[in-house]
């Protein structure tokens, strides 16, 4: 266990961040209450160059730790989680209790520890983001399950203090219940694959389903774990949620939930369904594809969510209700990817690789089109309150007015569609490559045709900031006063650009991350191949 | 002389071999200055800042081509860049295929030629730029030089480039830049429409660049000069061995190829409409685009893969007879035009078809050499026309100018026109043109005396229109009306009303104030009080430089062993391939025996090869054709000076009027153009607006039918499925549990099928 915690430094220096969080947070004075964004960073910083420095890399194991299922996963997966929550945390900034820091500030009120919640809201964030590499480093089913747990815990309750509205409260109580539903399912699940299996180490789960097959009370285990874990990524049929919680909960709120359960849900997912291994089926060009039932559910699964998610973004007219059910879509897509699997050893074929190299770029791309909705409000002109913009009236002609915000929900949106040469496309090229590689041509067919229909939605996201002109009779949109969340949606944009010139590279990392050693070696020992084999071979079955 | 193998064998070694670093200069420059002027045109620069730093740029890019030249001489290098773009593949026959372009250059003694003339004379046509432009100083001025830069950038890849997509940017690049300087004036409908038929002639010739690019991957597995020519020597083996029949086919079929992309840029027939049109540019674009450079990239994609163009025996005859007959057509045009620039700009297609005719008589090193004379004297006339166009308020028309020569301030124009149309109408001896000329000439009628008879009445008439020009405009009684610009409207399409009036009429300059409006003039703009406007310094510094330079060049094309010095330069290139002991299978196809390109026409030579030459009239070409083709252009000019200039009294009318009735149909077919644009515009551009508009209903009806069902399906969906989103949390729970329940069910009916 000990040597264990060798790989948990990241982990552990956000757990130390946290409780100095917690701390600074409720001190009675503001310049040390202020400081809790910058120690957060700071800590995210740290886990970043520690996730980069400390992880083990494959083959730096001892024999008796081999036992992650994707030796080289955590180290991409967590530095991929830092560097993302390091750009969420300036949309996150003044999230909470600014009306209470401001009265203070003005002398209205005096500081009352019990009122403030600066240090819950960070802390929940980094415990957030602590489970979310937990996950990653995960080699048991119950460590993933506390890991999933710590990731989603915080944010029922980071949606509910998030905004001071009713709204936020109940999305938030939806989230939760609808979450433990989720969760009971996927711990249903858990239980069984132990049942089937009599263990719950993942690399022994997978030795057992290779030895021996699988049995029909594992596979239950694996069906309702993966539903289950849809819950995560806001699949169907486990996707109703979505909405409701990302328009209740405050924007800056929402664009940390399209990021943090998704990458936990899909690198769960991943692990899962690791033990089955994409070795049993027919498949495509590379032969081999999950076994029959998982495949279908999942396929099923993705081509539901995909077009589920589009039709019912078409119809709205709140462009957060929009970006909720497109983060639908994108799970959709992402599962086209999971079903094709690591392919035959070439990056176009590796599925797994399309997926966390996806994650990445819809981390980045994704957070500019709700830094834009968090860092602008529309004054009321009769009574002079605020309300956050979320209609697509409120963004006409917003290159004009507010040429930052604007163009960067102009780029944000083009990516988010897969526009080249921006990072969205980068990242979809993937999805579709090892979708055909494995064979998925229907499924492929499905991913192209919802591409065009999210063309219609994020095209007005487009149309409407850059091709329309403002609304002289409304007022322009009013900066919230947190210029932190315009420079997150700057970076953002930024990122979908400049990322192009690495995607190459950040895409064969990715590639190096999904490598699964076991399903290498039985092939290494059937031919007599050297140890320098092609990272993924086929298993022979 | 250098042999075959020192050509073909280049070390294909990354990194940039010692002497040719400089060249990679040029890009940079070029692309620097494009960068500036964009930066100029940011901060609204109103001074004549970017003409000076684009001159600084071109400079720079001279001198460096220049020391690669003092260094290398005819040595050959390659400069490599960076990888730009390489990949793999497994091809049809399970082989892998390598996909591989390098920004790299391919630095030979054509590509120095072809760089040392297009810098050069870019850098001088800048300077002549800085002070024509100048009414437009402001963005106007800035887009202009930017775009110029640019062009020589792509120019610079044209030419230097190791391999064909390289070449192919370049192609691209220039086509793009000249759009854009064609469009200069973006606001007149005319200058709209030139630049979109320049763009669409071209894109027509670049469809067959594009597959000769793609066809010559497919068959040598690559597209570097280097590679393609290794690969082509074992055909060229074949040939001089006399065995035809070991060409594939498909080797032959890319010549043909390139050939269509070589006459659309460099309008030959059928694609040369275009040129004429692009004259709506500015006039140093036109000097430096449509007369010196751009348009001979056809002339060197040929020359460049020459030993691809001796695979076929079809194409070389082809690219000779389409010369040749452009040259003719275009000189009939040239005859009966009024505007000056249209002349110059049909002469330029006439002398194109020179150089055509040059390549397919196995003589590039005539082709090439005109380029290079041609290059120097069309430009000035390009830019005494520009002058002239400047001074008199965008006045062309000859019937509406005379006798500038006697007006003050326009001396070193007037010279500056005369050596210009020496040389175009090929002087004998004094002039460079002739020298080049005279070459093709005697190359024609040895290899194919009917290309040769045609380009021998053609240099008649080439040199009667020319000084028809001469005659009218420089000489006889002084005589001007302005053009339309004098009234200050918008005739050049920037927004600022007075612009012109500024620039040309009232401009207070020491040269400015021509005589009166002689007696005789008739000046419909009476009380207007015109004053033409004299070239400043940066105009006539130009002009001189350019009449010494073309005077300059006379001695090189009289030295060295490869008729002169231009010769010489192509001789040590790939397009000297088939000099290279060529026998049997050339013969076969162009009906004439080896022969030997290391003499000139001041010496004596000996054929060794008497077999069936071609004759002119019985006589060695090679030994009387300097004295024909010099009879023949002063006959040309003779004639000029007869029709035009004796006994002239008015602008409008001379002798040469009397002549049309005589002629019949024939002159009023010439001055129409012979219709060409008509029968286009009847032949295809009617039938394709029929078509389009017939698809644009089926467009409307049925496929934006289909659209918005595809379109209102999701939607349809969407409101299926949209009660679903209830808000209820026990709705959302049932839905979670029934979605489980319904995958299960799959799974279920998965395993037990």
């Amino acid at each position: 266990m000990i040597e264990r915690l060798a790989f948990l430094w990241p982990e552990i220096a956000l757990f130390i961040t946290t409780c100095v969080v917690m701390v600074v947070g409720l001190s009675r004075s503001t310049g040390v209450r202020r400081l809790s964004a910058l120690i957060t960073a700071v800590g995210l910083a740290a886990a970043l160059v520690l996730a980069v420095a400390t992880t083990p890399k494959a083959g730096q194991f001892a024999p008796a730790d081999g036992q992650t299922l994707f030796p080289d996963l955590p180290v991409f997966a967590k530095t991929l989680f830092a560097a993302v929550g390091l750009l969420l945390l300036p949309l996150l900034v003044g999230t909470v209790d600014r009306d209470d820091e401001r009265e203070i500030a003005a002398g209205r009120r005096a500081f009352d520890p019990l009122r403030s919640n600066r240090a819950e809201f960070y802390a929940f964030y980094l415990f957030s983001l602590t489970g979310l590499m937990l996950c990653a480093s995960a080699s048991d089913l119950v460590w993933l399950f506390l890991a999933l747990e710590l990731t989603s815990l915080p944010t029922y309750v980071m949606v509910a203090i998030s905004s001071r509205r009713h709204r936020a409260q109940e999305a938030a109580v939806k989230y939760f219940f609808l979450g433990a539903l989720g969760a009971a399912c996927f711990l249903m699940g858990f239980a069984f694959i132990y049942g089937g299996t009599g263990t719950t180490r993942l690399n022994v789960i997978a030795d057992v389903f290779a030895a021996s097959g699988i049995n029909p009370i594992a596979l239950a285990g694996l069906v309702l774990a993966v539903v289950g874990l849809a819950f995560k990524i806001a699949a169907v049929p486990m996707h109703f949620y979505t909405p409701d919680v990302y328009q209740g909960a405050s924007p800056s709120v929402a664009g940390m939930l399209a990021f943090v359960p998704k990458a936990a849900g899909f690198v769960s997912l991943i692990l899962v369904l690791g033990t089955v291994g994409w070795t049993h089926g027919p498949g495509g060009e590379s032969g081999h594809s999950l076994p029959e039932s998982l495949r279908v559910i999942l396929w099923v699964m993705a081509a539901l969510t995909m077009t589920v998610g589009n039709v019912l973004a078409l119809l709205q007219s709140s462009v957060r209700r929009v970006l909720a059910y497109s983060s639908v879509a994108h799970s959709g897509y992402m599962l086209v990817a999971l079903v094709a699997g690591p392919g035959d050893g070439s990056a176009a074929s590796n599925g797994l690789a399309a997926v966390l190299f996806y994650l990445l770029a819809y981390g980045v791309m994704n957070l500019g089109a709700f830094a834009v909705l968090a860092s602008l409000v529309r004054r009321n002109p009769k009574d002079g309150s605020a309300d956050e913009i979320d209609s697509f009236d409120d963004l006409r002609g917003l290159c004009a007015t507010r040429p930052f915000h604007g163009w960067t929900l102009v780029v944000c949106a083009l990516s988010l569609l897969g526009f080249p040469p921006l990072l969205g496309f980068f990242a979809k090229v993937p999805l579709f490559t090892s979708g055909i590689a494995a064979g998925e041509y229907t499924l492929v067919v499905i991913l192209g045709l919802n591409s065009a229909i999210a063309a219609f939605y994020y095209l007005r996201l487009v149309q409407m900031p850059l091709l329309e002109k403002p609304d002289p009779t409304t007022p322009v949109p009013e900066p919230v006063g947190v210029p932190s969340r315009t420079a997150a949606g700057l970076l953002s944009a930024a990122g979908a650009v400049v990322l192009i010139a690495v995607a190459g590279s950040l895409f064969d990392q990715a590639h190096r991350a999904s490598r699964d050693p076991r399903t290498v070696a039985p092939a290494r020992d059937a031919a007599g191949e050297p140890p320098a084999a092609p990272p993924i071979a086929a298993r022979p079955e | 002389m250098t042999t075959t193998t020192d050509i073909l064998t280049l070390a294909a070694a990354g990194g940039i071999e010692p002497g040719a670093g400089l060249t990679m200069l040029v890009p940079v420059l070029t692309l620097l200055g494009t960068l500036l002027c964009g930066l100029c045109a940011a901060f609204k620069v109103k001074s004549k800042l970017p003409a000076w730093l684009s001159v600084a740029c071109l400079a720079g890019s001279f001198v460096a081509i220049a020391a690669t030249y003092a260094d290398l001489g005819h040595q050959q290098r390659l400069a490599h860049g960076f990888e730009w773009i390489n990949f793999s593949y497994t091809g049809t026959d399970g082989q892998p295929v390598t996909f591989k372009a390098n920004f790299a250059f391919y630095i030979d003694s054509l590509t120095l030629l072809w760089m040392l003339f297009v810098t050069g004379l870019a850098t001088l046509i800048a300077l002549y730029a800085s002070e024509y432009m100048s009414h437009d100083q402001g963005t106007g001025y800035c887009r202009f030089f930017a775009a110029f830069n640019l062009f020589v950038f792509s120019m610079a890849c044209l030419v230097m480039g190791d391999n064909l997509l390289l070449l192919y940017l370049g192609w691209e690049g220039v086509g793009l830049c000249s759009y854009l300087l064609i469009g200069y004036f973006y606001t007149r409908p005319s200058a709209v429409a030139a630049a979109k038929k320049a763009f669409i002639m071209n894109r027509i010739g670049d469809l067959g660049l594009a597959l000769g690019i793609m066809l010559t991957f497919v068959h040598f597995g690559s597209v570097e000069y280097a590679v393609i020519f290794e690969k082509a020597r074992p055909y060229i083996d074949a040939l001089k061995a006399g065995h035809l029949d070991e060409i594939p086919l498909v080797a032959s079929f890319i010549p043909i190829l390139l050939m269509i992309g070589a006459f659309g840029k460099s309008a030959q027939l059928p694609l040369y409409v275009w040129l004429p049109d692009a004259m709506e540019g500015p006039t140093p674009v036109s000097a430096l685009i449509h007369a010196a450079t751009m348009v001979t990239a056809g002339v060197y994609l040929i020359a460049r893969t020459y030993p691809l163009f001796l695979l076929s025996d079809v194409a070389l005859p082809i690219v000779g007879w389409v010369g040749a007959s452009t040259a003719l057509l275009a000189a009939t045009i040239g005859m009966a035009q009024f505007d000056i620039k249209r002349i110059m700009a049909y002469s330029t297609v006439s002398q194109l078809g020179y150089m055509f005719a040059g390549l397919a008589v196995l003589s590039p090193v005539g082709g090439a050499s005109h380029v290079f004379t041609h290059a120097f004297f069309k430009a000035m006339l390009f830019l005494s026309c520009g002058a002239v166009m400047h001074g008199f308020a965008g006045q062309l028309d000859l019937r509406k100018l005379s006798g500038l020569f006697r007006m003050p301030g326009w001396k070193v124009v007037s010279v500056a026109m005369l050596v210009g149309c020496l040389n175009l109408a090929g002087f004998p001896l004094i002039t460079a043109g002739y020298w080049s000329k005279d070459i093709i000439l005697a190359e024609a009628f040895v290899n194919m005396p009917g290309v040769g008879w045609v380009l021998l009445i053609t240099a008649g008439l080439t040199a009667y229109y020319t000084f028809r020009v001469f005659f009218r405009v420089f000489m006889g009684p002084t005589h001007y009306e302005p053009g339309d610009e004098v009234h200050g409207h918008d005739a050049h399409g920037h927004g600022d009303a007075h612009g012109h009036d500024h620039g040309h009429a009232h401009h207070d300059d020491p040269h400015g104030h021509g005589p009166a409006v002689t007696a005789t003039a008739h000046d419909p703009h009476a009380g207007h009080d015109f004053h033409p406007h004299a070239p400043g310094w940066a105009i006539n510094t130009v002009l001189a430089v350019l009449a010494l330079a073309s005077f300059a060049i006379v001695p090189l094309m009289l030295t060295g062993e490869h008729h002169g010095w231009a010769g010489g330069m192509v001789e040590h290139s790939s397009a000297a391939y088939h000099t290279v002991g060529t026998s049997g299978y050339l013969e076969a196809a162009h009906g004439h025996g080896p022969h030997d390109h290391g003499h000139t026409h001041g010496h004596d030579h000996d054929h060794d090869h008497g077999q069936a030459h071609g004759t002119f009239l019985g006589m060695d070409p090679h030994k009387v054709m300097y004295y024909v083709s010099g009879v023949v252009g002063l006959l040309g000019i003779a004639a000029a000076f007869w029709l035009h200039l004796a006994g002239r009294t008015s602008a409008a009318s001379s002798r040469a009027d009397a002549l049309v009735p005589a002629m019949g149909p024939l002159a009023g077919w010439a001055r129409g153009k012979w219709f060409v644009d008509e029968f286009y515009d009847a032949l295809i551009v009617k039938p394709l607006w029929v078509i389009s508009h017939i698809f644009h209903v089926i467009d409307t009806l049925i496929v934006d039918g289909l659209v918005n069902l595809v379109g209102w399906v999701p939607r349809a969906l969407g409101g299926v499925l949209r009660p679903s989103q209830s808000g209820q949390l026990h709705g959302y729970a049932a839905g979670m549990a029934g979605g489980l329940a319904l995958l299960l069910i799959i799974v279920l009916w998965v395993t037990l099928r």
